[in-house]
């Protein structure tokens, strides 16, 4: 998958600084050639995320698994260098009138890595894979829901079935979690297929060492599917690099030590003050690549007191000064969100002059809504109880900077009479006590492409809870007309239509007050200059490596 | 006979710390929050369908009531098959097996590195002569082994990494294959080991060296370091040999925070994320691993203690009258 949703004018100017340190540092050419690419070498990347216990991303299906797997998978579309959602292992398709049939065109003469062909019959082995609940996907299973039928009409043609018009069908088909892999590869146990999946991408799985690397080899028989698509089109053949060692290094004092030493070729994972450290040094270079879907941001659970009051969620929101705490915290690495969705979702609404910190109107609105009292430790009562709200945290979903800038919002709202109580909870205790409604504030960040994301956050569907008794819809918005809006969004034919009615919604649950926007979910790399060719990234903001070389 | 009962009685109690162990994992892991079967359909905060999380129940036995669970899980240990893990997919015998190898490299070199710099200081210590000299050596000594002691692994490694990978330069700061890449793991998980150690055998090398047989040693005309050697090292070496049980759970709990750490391959990490995604076999299975390690490792340290210390394999009576373990022991 070599493309980008670079969009945003951060990143541009990453490509722009990356471009000129590129030119400037390269030996013997003048300054204005860009360097030829060298061929071989292994790369070593140390990933932050916990190993996947499984490299099959339909098993199951979370972010450390999509980073791997988009070096040796590939999907059936992608987002191409100008966020557009383009065809690439499918080489398009027709929706029929109503909807409910989507004809997929696939790309002919492609193969997967153990020469098994990839054609119609390869694809509807995969969706009915993700579909089984034998292997037990959780989010490529939630993007292929509405495919109930399949039909092979030729070896390049598959007619899918659809239980109700499914907009964002093509957004869920760059997710890797939806990636294409060997029929006769699937049909191994899932002990072995978890172990190294065959797919169709740069690179084949060559050996997993539990907890120490996954090592790629180069696929010598690779082919670029949709070289249009990709930053650079003449580049269709096999990758520079030989391989890529796949570490796992979960401390980020360490992993980032790894990379200043040079043990290590790239991180992820990075954190502010290894982005600031790094902005000083010319032997290391920034990628930040914000992962589609949602935004970060504090959901408030209107359906219980004190929340279920619309003006004291308007009043925490205006007595918690986020700017400071984000530039105190941050180094300038996060930028401020006053949106549901990601930068990098074209149909993102924004409105800054809902989410000004403003003490005094927060005073205003608490008089208003009966918390006229104050206790001895000020804060403030009504009908002899304090107003105090709960915030779990995720010590996996929320990184060391996160946690602080929560410590900081609490502090904040202790100024205007607001007790926040926090806890600090590893993710399984956190997802129970969202699951037992034990809290009126969370975090938790939602990865997805496209904004089809809101329906999983705001319809009221969300609300209740699914087998593991986990729900999305966090702050509890059970709104009939933001209903409405979702499924219209969903089955709308028209893009015009379509991004009015999410503009609607987030518009609707942002003066609401059910969210607090505070930035894009991070997702910032590192890597050493002698890296090049860095920048492209898959749909899901994974980096990819066909472009990559490694420079003496 | 006195053999055969010895065995007898180790074996009942090993086996006893095996069933208490796996019975607590079972009970403990169901008391945190959190539904095991979540780990085999993709970890906490599953949105798997209400299938997918039938099957994995009925095919992991997790549909059975809770006794039916443990009886299952008891018989199969018995049997000797620890399941398979519910995220690895794999067996557990196969998943601890692989990593067992990497974690008792560590332990076994941190634990040779404690107990020669334990020895070290205190033969130093005991050592320097002089009223002046030898209290300025037992302070720094003793300082050393506190601070030692005292420090939490995470805090030391990291220090570590800071000076000798990240400042110096002169050594990776992650686990590599080269020998090079252990010096700093291995040091996290030493020195605090070192510290302990160091403190009870330097207070029982002085205690014997001020003891009646020393004295005597020195009145049949041997030097002091002939005294320390011969006559002290004995004694200061057995308290640290019964705490070895104690000091290989220390090595294991340190080797968690260190294989994260250093991002090393171990059973530490393994039981790391096992315990966060309740993979209950899993869990068990590296639980149960350590505790026959434990319990072969206390056997191994009575036979060691018994041959250090003559008096222990005999009588009350005779080990009272018998105070110069050294010279009992028959020195040349």
């Amino acid at each position: 998958m070599q493309n980008s949703r670079w969009r945003a004018a951060a990143p541009a100017a990453v490509v722009l600084a990356s471009a000129l340190a590129l030119s400037s540092c390269s030996g013997g050419t003048t300054d204005t050639v860009p360097e030829e690419p060298v061929s071989g070498g292994t790369l070593v990347y140390a990933s932050g995320d916990a190993e996947p216990t499984c490299l099959d991303p339909h098993v199951g299906g979370n972010y450390p698994q999509a980073l791997v797997a988009s070096q040796f998978l590939e999907t059936l579309y992608t987002k191409d260098q100008d966020g557009q959602i383009v065809p690439w292992l499918a080489s398009g398709a027709d929706v029929s009138d109503d909807g409910t049939t989507v004809t997929l065109h696939l790309r002919e003469g492609i193969s997967f890595s153990d020469g098994t062909a990839f054609d119609a019959a390869a694809v509807k082995a995969n969706i009915e894979h993700v579909l089984d609940p034998e292997t037990g996907s959780s989010t490529g299973y939630l993007a292929m829901q509405k495919v109930e039928s399949m039909e092979v009409i030729d070896p390049a043609t598959l007619e899918l079935g659809l239980s109700a018009p499914d907009a964002a069908l093509f957004e869920s088909f760059t997710q890797t979690w939806n990636a294409m892999m060997s029929p006769a590869g699937l049909e191994r146990s899932q002990e072995e297929n978890c172990a190294a999946p065959i797919g169709t991408g740069p690179f084949v799985v060559e050996d997993w060492a539990r907890q120490e690397s996954v090592s790629l080899t180069r696929n010598d028989d690779y082919t670029v599917p949709n070289p249009e698509a990709t930053a650079d089109p003449s580049h269709t053949g096999p990758a520079y690099l030989e391989g890529i060692e796949w570490r796992f290094i979960p401390e980020s004092a360490t992993r980032y030590s790894a990379l200043q030493s040079g043990t290590v070729d790239m991180i992820d994972n990075a954190q502010p003050d290894s982005i600031a450290s790094a902005e000083q040094s010319d032997a290391i270079e920034h990628l930040d690549a914000p992962r589609p879907g949602a935004s970060n941001r504090i959901e408030l659970n209107s359906s219980k007191a004190p929340f279920d009051d619309a003006r004291v969620r308007e009043a925490f929101v205006r007595s918690v000064d986020v700017d400071a705490a984000v530039d105190s915290l941050f180094f300038g690495t996060a930028e401020r969100s006053y949106s549901p969705l990601s930068s990098v979702e074209p149909m993102g609404y924004s409105d800054e002059s809902l989410f000004g910190y403003d003490p005094d109107e927060a005073a205003r609105l608490l008089d208003e809504a009966g918390w006229t009292e104050r206790d001895a430790a000020g804060y403030r009562v009504k009908d002899g109880e304090r107003l105090s709200v709960h915030l779990p945290i995720s010590t996996n979903q929320s990184v060391p900077a996160e946690q602080s800038l929560f410590e900081q919002l609490q502090a904040t709202a202790k100024e205007s009479g607001i007790e926040v109580t926090t806890e600090l909870l590893d993710l399984g205790s956190w997802y129970g006590a969202l699951g037992e409604h034990e809290y009126d504030l969370v975090s938790a960040p939602y990865t997805k492409v496209g904004p089809d994301v809101l329906r999983i956050l705001f319809h009221s569907d969300s609300t209740e809870p699914a087998p593991s008794g986990y729900f999305a819809n966090h702050a509890m918005v059970r709104d009939e007309g933001i209903d409405a809006a979702l499924e219209d969004a969903s089955s709308a034919d028209d893009e015009a239509e379509r991004a009015s009615l999410y503009a609607d919604v987030q518009a609707e649950v942002l003066e609401g007050y059910y969210l607090l926007p505070l930035y894009d979910q991070q997702n910032h790399f590192l890597h050493s200059t002698s890296l090049r060719g860095i920048g492209e990234t898959t749909a899901v903001a994974t980096p990819t490596f066909h472009n990559a070389w490694l420079a003496d | 006979m006195k053999i055969l009962r010895w065995l007898l009685t180790r074996l009942a109690g090993g086996l006893f710390v095996l069933w208490a162990v796996a019975t607590l994992v079972f009970i403990g892991i169901r008391l945190v929050p959190g539904d095991p079967v979540e780990a085999i359909v993709g970890g906490p905060g599953s949105q798997a369908g209400p299938e997918a999380f039938a099957l994995a129940r009925a095919e992991y036995g997790l549909d059975e009531p809770l006794i039916v669970q443990y009886g299952l899980m008891l018989a199969n240990l018995v049997r000797g098959d620890l399941g398979t893990s519910y995220s690895l997919k794999v067996p557990v015998a196969e998943a601890v097996s692989e990593q067992l190898p990497g974690t008792l490299a560590l332990a076994l070199l941190a634990w040779g590195l404690a107990w020669l710099l334990a020895l070290s200081v205190a033969l130093f210590t005991a050592l320097a002569t002089g009223p002046r000299l030898s209290r300025v050596a037992d302070a720094a000594g003793s300082g050393l082994e506190i601070f030692a002691a005292a420090v939490p692994h995470f805090w030391l490694g990291s220090v570590l990494v800071l000076v000798f990978a990240t400042s110096l330069g002169w050594l990776p700061p992650v686990a590599t294959d080269s020998p090079a890449g252990l010096v700093l793991p291995v040091a996290t998980l030493a020195l605090p080991l070192a510290g302990f150690l160091g403190q009870v055998m330097r207070e029982s090398l002085a205690t014997a060296l001020a003891s009646p047989f020393a004295l005597a040693a020195r009145a049949r005309g041997e030097s002091e370091t002939g005294v320390v050697l011969r006559h002290g090292l004995r004694h200061a070496a057995l308290p640290g040999i019964s705490l070895s049980g104690w000091a290989l759970g220390s090595l294991i709990s340190g080797a968690v925070v260190v294989e994260a750490l250093f991002a090393r391959g171990g059973l530490g990490r393994t039981l790391l994320s096992a315990v966060t995604l309740r993979d209950i076999p899993l869990v068990t299975g590296v639980v149960l691993v350590s505790a026959l390690t434990y319990v072969v490792v206390m056997a191994a340290a009575d036979v060691v203690e018994r041959l250090v210390d003559p008096r222990l394999g005999t009588t009350t009576a005779t080990r009272a009258a018998q105070p110069d373990l050294a010279a009992g022991g028959g020195r040349p």
